[in-house]
């Protein structure tokens, strides 16, 4: 055993330093040159993306000015935050409760509830549509909302359901024992033990609500429009240099996000 | 008091000023089909150090649990303080509990940790404040209060639990083996202090264990569990110098087990015939029922047994093994009917010591050899 991990060191040993570094480099340029090459063309004061024509804010001057991209946008975060509180309330229940409980349908929920998440987007747009169509609902952002609500709550649940498996059991127990009632039990001991499970699950059903394209695009009636629907429906009459502004401005929002997020979260641990 | 301890009295007899805490009638749990605790009748009295002890799977924990309302009897009832507590849940229920876990709050510091049950109860400010503290002092966490959970040991846990639980003055403390995650030595320290909390705070301890030597060290009184039902219940000396069953002879400490037929009864003398023919003196119960002819089992604890002829029972036997254990030699012995014994000796100055293979002659006493029904 030991001569044969030996010899995987050793030939490991033989691929030269440089050879690995080139393919990390090689695999950061195939992840990240598109995202450079949109930024970079952002500030490009020409309209076209194949030449430079010296540096410019001029997209980000008219991306503020574009009210139909900022009120896309304002859409896409109410659908987001709205969709994603309710998912999260949903989905974090359903998790406590199939993680502890046993109750007549279980099972069949249990292989049920995660159906929508390997469903294609396409069907699950179109089944959507024939539902609102069917019971009379009109299209518009309530619709979106719902539909969001329904994809985003078997993502919250498999990310909090795995933290509530691993919480001890007597944590909870021990709390009832020292005079919390249920509610206070859940308030005081099991949220904040898996809080940082429900935020996941929040952050990503939101992400997943704000660049969902294909279910919005079926449930969305006319004039409202997220933001992903805003954008095809602009690249459709050709790659306007305000995209690539609005995209440079997402993908920045994401990155602060991202990195502060785990600061957070990394202190936090750590405490 | 002392005499009271030693002797094994009808529970609850009339005369006894010592007031029951916990009542315990008739209490069977089931799971399913599985029955986990059969008809238990218990009564544990107030400032008592009480033990649960049993091997694993024997109903101690589900007995516990019952106590602190996180299972409900399937039949029979429990009364706490006089209360009956059928179907109160845990948090309106007098008593605190001790996990095996520990199960110490991560997310709260050891002060947030300790005033839970205060802060539920409302008690606020300074109250709350010296209590928690109070608390900490008492099992030596001083200073440690602004600490989180992950930055203490295990025993520091196991502190934090106890000061947890016992700031609420609970009528009853329930310990679910607090002392299992602990290594040795730490465990044989937290025993004597744990202890000398119980004498301190005064208040009735229910202590489940599997380990009988812990169970003897701590307790003024023990209920041998085994397979849902209740042994024994007796203080450490009585259980150890006179055990009710084989069980618990086997359970408890080391024992030598003869098997032989009852050749005539006087009073509690017996006289047994051993297999291979020997004749062996022994004693029984007071209150047991004995015939001639009756198959029984007569058991020795290893160290009643000496090395000489000077005994009631006296045999020629060969010495098989021999274990170095610093304060006493272990031997064991085999008689000339087969029978091995063991037999501690005491490694005193001036006592010779035997090797593997000698020929000598083991012997004890008629009083050291109780008589057990098989």
């Amino acid at each position: 055993m030991s001569i044969k991990s030996s010899s995987i060191s050793r030939s490991l040993g033989r691929v030269p330093d440089r050879a690995l570094f080139a393919l990390v480099g090689l695999l950061y340029l195939f992840l990240y040159a598109p995202i450079a090459v949109l930024m970079f063309f952002s500030f490009n004061s020409a309209k076209s993306t194949e030449f430079w024509g010296g540096f410019s804010t001029r997209w980000y001057s008219a991306l503020l000015m574009d009210q139909d991209i900022l009120h896309a946008f304002y859409r896409s975060l109410i659908v987001g935050v709205v969709s994603t509180i309710i998912a999260t309330a949903i989905g974090t229940l359903a998790a406590l409760a199939l993680a502890r409980y046993r109750f007549r349908g279980k099972s069949f929920y249990d292989s049920t509830i995660y159906a929508d998440t390997v469903m294609p987007e396409i069907v699950v747009g179109i089944s959507l549509l024939a539902f609102f169509v069917a019971v009379h609902v009109p299209l518009g952002l309530t619709t979106i909302i719902i539909a969001h609500v329904a994809f985003n709550i078997p993502f919250v649940t498999i990310v909090v359901r795995s933290r509530v498996v691993g919480l001890d059991r007597s944590l909870e127990e021990a709390a009832q024992d020292l005079g919390a009632g249920p509610i206070s039990t859940f308030l005081r001991v099991t949220l904040p033990l898996i809080f940082p499970a429900v935020i996941a699950g929040a952050l990503l059903a939101f992400t997943l609500s704000f660049d969902d394209f294909v279910i919005t695009f079926f449930v969305a009636g006319v004039g409202s429009n997220t933001l992903p629907l805003e954008i095809y429906s602009m690249v459709k009459l050709g790659v306007s240099p305000v995209v690539n502004a609005l995209s440079t401005v997402i993908i920045i929002a994401v990155m602060v996000v991202v990195f502060v997020g785990s600061r957070i979260f990394m202190r936090k641990e750590r405490a | 008091m002392r005499e009271e301890r030693t002797k094994e009295r009808p529970l609850a007899s009339p005369g006894n000023e010592r007031r029951a805490v916990v009542e315990l009638a008739g209490i069977t749990k089931r799971f399913g089909d599985f029955t986990a605790v059969e008809d238990l009748n218990l009564n544990i009295y107030e400032g008592e150090f009480f033990s649960l002890l049993g091997p694993s799977g024997c109903g101690k924990t589900t007995t516990l649990r019952m106590i602190a309302g996180f299972e409900e009897p399937t039949e029979g009832t429990i009364t706490i303080a006089g209360q009956t507590v059928q179907g109160m849940p845990p948090y309106h229920r007098p008593v605190n509990t001790v996990f095996q876990s520990y199960a110490v709050f991560p997310h709260l510091n050891v002060f947030d940790n300790v005033a839970f049950g205060l802060r539920r109860a409302g008690v606020k400010g300074e109250e709350l404040r010296r209590r928690v503290t109070e608390a900490c002092d008492m099992v030596q966490l001083s200073g440690l209060e602004k600490r989180k959970p992950a930055k203490l040991s295990g025993g520091q846990q196991q502190r934090v639990a106890l000061a947890r639980a016992l700031v609420n003055r609970p009528k009853v403390l329930l310990l679910d083996e607090p002392l299992g995650a602990l290594d040795r030595k730490l465990r044989e320290g937290m025993q004597i202090e744990l202890k000398n909390l119980q004498e301190t705070v005064g208040i009735t301890f229910i202590y489940v264990t599997h380990d009988q030597e812990e169970a003897l060290t701590m307790s003024d009184r023990i209920a041998v569990m085994n397979e849902g039902r209740v042994q024994q219940v007796a203080d450490p000396a009585t259980l150890y110098e006179l055990p009710r069953s084989r069980f618990v002879a086997d359970f408890i400490g080391l024992m030598n087990m003869l098997s032989g037929t009852v050749e005539s009864v006087s009073g509690r003398q017996v006289t047994l015939r051993a297999a291979g023919g020997k004749r062996v003196e022994a004693i029984i119960h007071e209150d047991a029922g004995m015939r001639p002819g009756a198959e029984v089992h007569v058991a020795v604890r290893p160290e009643k047994m000496r090395f000489g002829d000077e005994g009631d029972n006296v045999y020629a036997a060969r010495v098989r093994q021999v274990i170095y254990m610093g304060v006493s030699t272990q031997y064991m012995v085999e008689l000339e009917g087969g029978e091995k014994m063991m037999l501690y000796q005491q490694n005193a100055s001036g006592v010779a010591g035997y090797r593997a293979g000698d020929r000598i002659s083991v012997a004890w006493d008629a009083a050291n050899s109780l008589v057990l029904e098989s």
